[in-house]
């Protein structure tokens, strides 16, 4: 069973990281500050070609980190694979030792680097999920019998932010029929808002993990407010980061950071902290939240 | 209707040969909604073409009015019979039509030579005069029942079935600020009908073998056969 599994069985409050893949096959810096984080989360997220730059394949990775005895979280996204892709991918990653999946839509390629790349998309999130949990069940999407079945443990993503929580909600249920067992939020700012979105799932019995994404400035919060799927960092946090000195910014990071999860640690089974690079504030994050 | 944009005329005089006669034929019918292959389009075509020292030897959009060229019986009668001489000396025909449009010219000229004297770009509501937009994307298996109408491949960037993903903003699509969230429309149609319940449903993922072109339809004692690389799909429209 996976460790992040049998962590949220046990009521643990969870932490995850994660960590984005290089463009190119040097992987010593991008492995180097996995190890870094490793010991103080659960599990580390590699994404799948996020915002759409071609870059080495969270497959990969992940294998490294299983190499390493570093439990990894393989985000999969629809983006890019045909159901015969996909499906086949889940059970390489199984091969590899790979237990926890993410299944998600993915950013459009227009977002990207490689802008006229045909989208596939050729199953939604919700789809995959229910690919994924035939392929745990020892079928395939069209009903053919495996040869050796995967235990996947499968994961989904939820804005609590959205500008319809409703239409968020709706899709959730639909991704925990389809097989949904934990999910991973966008990030989150508004702590009420999310309090709000909480307690409606709640009756869901499915562990949540609020995403947080490390601030490193403010020019950084309004570059992804303007450019990054799903990301909207209030006014208020970037007037805070404004006001503060260059050199306070990394403990002024830690301590947003620090604070947020604080405040929504008793409504939510862990947090997916998003470092964007900062991965070495990851120990002092854990510590000021007072989570050991 | 068949949206057609012109290509620019630079790119049209590269497809010709020195000495080449040219036929140019239009549209009275999407072509002609869309200004690109109407009447006046033609002959400003041929027009152009003969400034710039290509032998048009002719130019005709099939009527009657509003026909759309694509009706090989009415276009094959058209220039056989009203430009038999033009067809017979001409090399070749530029067409400001949809791609259904000058595939129908090869055909009701034996087939002639074309050049595409347009770009197909999509299957649109003409909305008004000078605005024509996609709300289909043929693809041969309805699904608007559940979404008020509206059809999720066509409106939603990643053509999802199961709802949005969590790139809108602000009610914006992710890929362009301008553009709305096709779920977030769909939401606000079916909460107006009070129909949010349909949201519900699981999608199966969509058949692609329906997609696969060509694709034909026929008729034959009242049952209709549409022909893909999903099989042959039959409906009786009577009783």
């Amino acid at each position: 069973m996976s460790t992040l599994k049998h962590t949220l069985e046990e009521a643990v409050f969870v932490v995850t990281g994660e960590v984005g893949p290089p463009k190119g096959v040097d992987l010593e810096e991008c492995l180097d500050s996995i190890e870094k984080i490793a010991g103080h989360v659960a599990a580390v997220n590699v994404t799948d070609l996020q915002s759409a730059v071609m870059r080495i394949g969270s497959l990969a990775v992940c294998a490294k980190l299983v190499e390493r005895g570093i439990e990894p979280v393989f985000q999969l996204t629809c983006r890019d694979r045909n159901r015969l892709a996909l499906q086949s991918e889940l059970l390489s990653a199984w091969s590899l030792g790979i237990e926890n999946v993410l299944c998600i839509t993915g950013d459009h390629p227009v977002l990207g680097d490689h802008v006229e790349a045909k989208p596939v998309y050729d199953l939604d999130s919700v789809q995959l999920l229910k690919a994924a949990s035939s392929l745990n069940n020892g079928l395939d999407m069209t009903g053919h019998e495996l040869e050796g079945k995967p235990e996947l443990f499968l994961g989904a993503v939820v804005t609590p932010e959205a500008d319809i929580p409703e239409l968020q909600i709706l899709k959730m249920e639909k991704k925990i029929e389809a097989g949904a067992q934990f999910f991973q939020t966008q990030a989150v700012y508004d702590v009420p808002q999310f309090e709000s979105f909480m307690n409606r799932v709640q009756g869901f019995n499915v562990p949540v993990l609020a995403g947080l994404v490390v601030l490193k400035s403010s020019g950084m919060a309004r570059y992804m407010n303007e450019n990054v799927a799903g990301v909207k960092v209030p006014e208020s946090i970037i007037r805070e980061m404004e006001e503060t000195a260059k050199g306070d910014r990394k403990k002024k990071a830690v301590e947003i950071t620090a604070r947020i999860i604080r405040q929504v640690k008793p409504f939510c089974q862990g947090v997916h902290i998003m470092p964007l690079g900062w991965d070495e504030l990851i120990p002092d994050i854990v510590r000021s939240s007072e989570l050991m | 209707m068949h949206a057609t944009i012109q290509k620019p005329v630079e790119e049209i005089l590269s497809y010709f040969k020195s000495g080449e006669k040219v036929f140019v034929v239009g549209c009275d019918n999407c072509a002609a909604k869309c200004h690109s292959g109407g009447v006046p389009e033609t002959e400003e075509m041929a027009r152009r073409l003969k400034k710039r020292g290509v032998d048009v030897i002719g130019w005709c959009v099939p009527q009657p009015p509003g026909v759309s060229l694509c009706k090989l019986s009415n276009t094959k009668k058209v220039l056989q019979e009203e430009y038999e001489g033009q067809i017979k000396e001409a090399d070749s025909f530029l067409v400001l039509a949809c791609g259904q449009g000058m595939h129908t010219v090869m055909d009701a000229t034996d087939g002639g030579a074309v050049h595409p004297g347009c770009d197909t770009i999509f299957g649109g509501e003409t909305v008004s005069e000078d605005f024509i937009t996609e709300y289909c994307s043929l693809c041969g298996e309805c699904i608007v029942e559940y979404t008020a109408g509206l059809c999720p491949l066509s409106l939603c960037a990643k053509g999802l079935l199961n709802g949005p993903c969590g790139g809108a903003k602000e009610g914006k699509c992710e890929v362009e600020r301008t553009r709305d969230c096709g779920w977030q429309l769909i939401y606000e149609r079916l909460k107006a009908l009070g129909r949010l319940d349909q949201l519900k449903d699981y999608k199966t993922p969509k058949n692609f073998a329906k997609w696969n072109r060509p694709r034909s339809l026929t008729f034959k004692e009242g049952e209709a056969i549409f022909k893909s690389l999903a099989g042959e799909h039959r409906v009786v429209n009577h009783d």
